[in-house]
């Protein structure tokens, strides 16, 4: 060991953490959060895989195989923009283990006793979620676009945005609330396809929620995916989005039906989002 | 910090969790700037959690902590800011090199980018671990991530370090180099410190004062030489098939309940006003069988074991 005699550095530390500290440790956060989610090559490669998977292979597949008066190109590009409502929560509820294995094996306690709001834990890590997500879904829209799906381009591209991004938000939130509640990656793998696939077959995903049974389609208009989903549609296709907004809503006003459905899936967003903040925030202290 | 306030400060902190489990019954202390304060006791005495209580992650249920003038409970951040911790289990991120996981520190307590590297190259050279820090943690020995996460805790040239148990579950090697490191660094920082910890000889060689706790509250507290000195002069320790007898000749001559131990079949006791001879050769006198017999200097573990041990409280002859 080496000891050597000169007197450490003296260092200026803000002494006062201030909002704009508190909004500066996010990227801190972030960075730290990708760093630690993406790796390697193959880390990168594996959430890229998927969509591109579902998006040459599997949607061109069903296309091909289910016959629809619409032709093969709107079902496959119907099948894509499903798949987006399978990404975002498998890639926000896989981003949730991140926070058990830092409450078990990681940097968890030293972030608690950092000079920061609680809060920017979560958003920190929100926010690296986000962006996995969002590379996910631009690979899968351009992939699909490239072997045949036809989107919309227009302003209406923003009810996209708006869903996917809030739709994302509240699964991540979903994703904390478990991760702060269960105690091992094991519990919280037998709980996470619960959340993050079962919704996926009754929210409109491959078939129009008409197809379902009464009470089915009574409960699949309950579920934030449904509205997500047609908007999603809405925003790419306008279309078959408007007749999804139509099948939950009855009305005759599309964006009325668009607003109420961005309505919803906001109020699911901000409750459940604010209860994994809470959770969160709460358990950081015994 | 503000001017004339202590360091740390702890008065009447009281922790009952959930199932009415009293952690800590109402623990008072003060550590002025630059002493180094040490918490000894056996497992579940309060000490983890006491910590927790002066860095914010446990809260209290009742009494108040300050750091450096400033209320814990009401400005935890602020606090935050002025202390670090270095917690008993491995808190780092494994996958990250040295370097990324010192960085986020630097980065998360505010410090500014130049100084930051500037600390960071000068303490990972004093701990001897600057040649890997560009390594992942993951292939760092337990000693190699003690060390730097010791370097994290000053990263920020912090007030106030939380050592708890710092070197618990190393070999003694690592542990003796670890707290030269330790000392070294307090030296040179003259930082606080409050430390927790199962080693007597950690807590001699580092600690300015000693808070001896058990069952939740503090039982003793003060400098480990008036520790020792209120042990005695000799310590004699006797193996013997009848503690009983043993401790009934001691008694008759005059060493007192507090100061006779025994654990098992040995007789620990503390001499003032007579030596170990003289004591042998009255157990000879009284025909008691003596396995073995040995005298030494005290130490705190005697002090320890006096405070928190089974304490003899055998009735008197009559």
């Amino acid at each position: 060991m080496t000891i050597t005699a000169t007197p450490p550095t003296a260092v200026s530390v803000q002494p006062r953490p201030t909002r704009s500290r508190q909004v500066s440790a996010i990227p801190t956060l972030t960075m730290r959060r990708l760093t630690l989610s993406v790796r390697n090559s193959r880390s990168v490669a594996v959430p890229v895989l998927t969509p591109l998977l579902f998006a040459l292979v599997i949607a061109p597949a069903l296309a091909n195989t289910i016959a629809t008066p619409a032709g093969r190109d709107t079902y496959m590009t119907y099948v894509a923009l499903a798949t987006a409502g399978l990404l975002i929560p498998l890639n926000c509820m896989f981003s949730g283990l991140g926070v058990i294995v830092d409450r078990q094996q990681g940097a968890m306690r030293e972030l608690l006793v950092a000079p920061i709001r609680r809060s920017s834990i979560v958003v920190g890590n929100l926010v690296a979620a986000l962006a996995i997500t969002a590379l996910q879904l631009a690979v899968l829209i351009a992939a699909s676009a490239l072997r045949g799906a036809s989107y919309v381009t227009s302003l209406h591209l923003l009810w996209f945005l708006a869903a996917a991004l809030l739709f994302a938000i509240l699964m991540y939130g979903m994703a904390e609330i478990l991760a702060t509640r269960l105690p091992s990656p094991e519990e919280y793998i037998g709980v996470l396809p619960v959340i993050a696939i079962v919704p996926f077959f009754f929210a409109g995903t491959l078939f129009p929620i008409t197809s379902l049974p009464h009470w089915l389609a009574a409960v699949a208009k309950v579920l934030p995916l449904t509205h997500a989903l047609a908007l999603f549609r809405y925003g790419l296709t306008e279309h078959s989005g408007a007749q999804a907004l139509h099948n939950i809503w009855g009305m005759s006003n599309v964006t009325v039906m668009a607003s109420l459905s961005l309505l919803v899936v906001a109020l699911f967003t901000i409750a459940v989002f604010t209860g994994a903040v809470r959770l969160f925030t709460k358990g950081g202290t015994s | 910090m503000k001017s004339g306030s202590p360091a740390v400060e702890a008065e009447n902190l009281v922790k009952t969790y959930a199932g009415d489990i009293q952690a800590v019954k109402g623990i008072s202390f003060a550590v002025e700037a630059g002493e180094a304060f040490g918490l000894l006791g056996p497992n579940g005495a309060g000490k983890t959690t006491t910590i927790g209580m002066l860095n914010s992650t446990v809260s209290p249920t009742s009494g108040r902590a300050r750091l450096g003038g400033r209320d814990v409970a009401r400005d935890p951040i602020g606090t935050r800011a002025i202390s670090s911790v270095v917690f008993q289990d491995s808190v780092v991120d494994r996958p990250l090199t040295g370097r990324q996981n010192l960085e986020l520190h630097l980065k998360l307590w505010g410090v500014r980018p130049a100084e930051g590297r500037a600390r960071l190259a000068e303490l990972t050279e004093t701990v001897g671990i600057a040649d890997l820090i560009d390594r992942p943690v993951a292939t760092y020995s337990g000693g190699e991530r003690r060390r730097m996460e010791i370097v994290r805790a000053l990263l920020s040239d912090p007030e106030v370090v939380f050592l708890d148990e710092p070197t618990v579950g190393l070999d003694t090697r690592i542990r003796h180099d670890l707290f030269d490191v330790i000392a070294t660094l307090r030296d040179r920082t003259g930082v606080t410190i409050i430390m927790t910890t199962h080693y007597l000889d950690e807590a001699e060689r580092l600690c300015d004062r000693i808070a001896v706790i058990d069952a939740g509250t503090i039982v003793a507290c003060d400098s480990p030489s008036n520790f020792l000195a209120s042990i005695g002069i000799e310590v004699l320790e006797v193996r013997a098939d009848d503690t009983q007898l043993v401790v009934d000749v001691l008694r008759s001559h005059g060493i007192a309940p507090p100061d006779i131990l025994v654990i098992g079949g040995t007789v620990t006791a503390s001499l003032r006003t007579t030596d170990g001879a003289r004591v042998l050769q009255l157990l000879a006198e009284a025909s008691i069988h003596v396995r073995s017999a040995t005298t030494r200097s005290p130490s705190l573990d005697d002090v320890y074991l006096r405070l928190t041990g089974d304490r003899i409280t055998v009735s008197s002859p009559n």
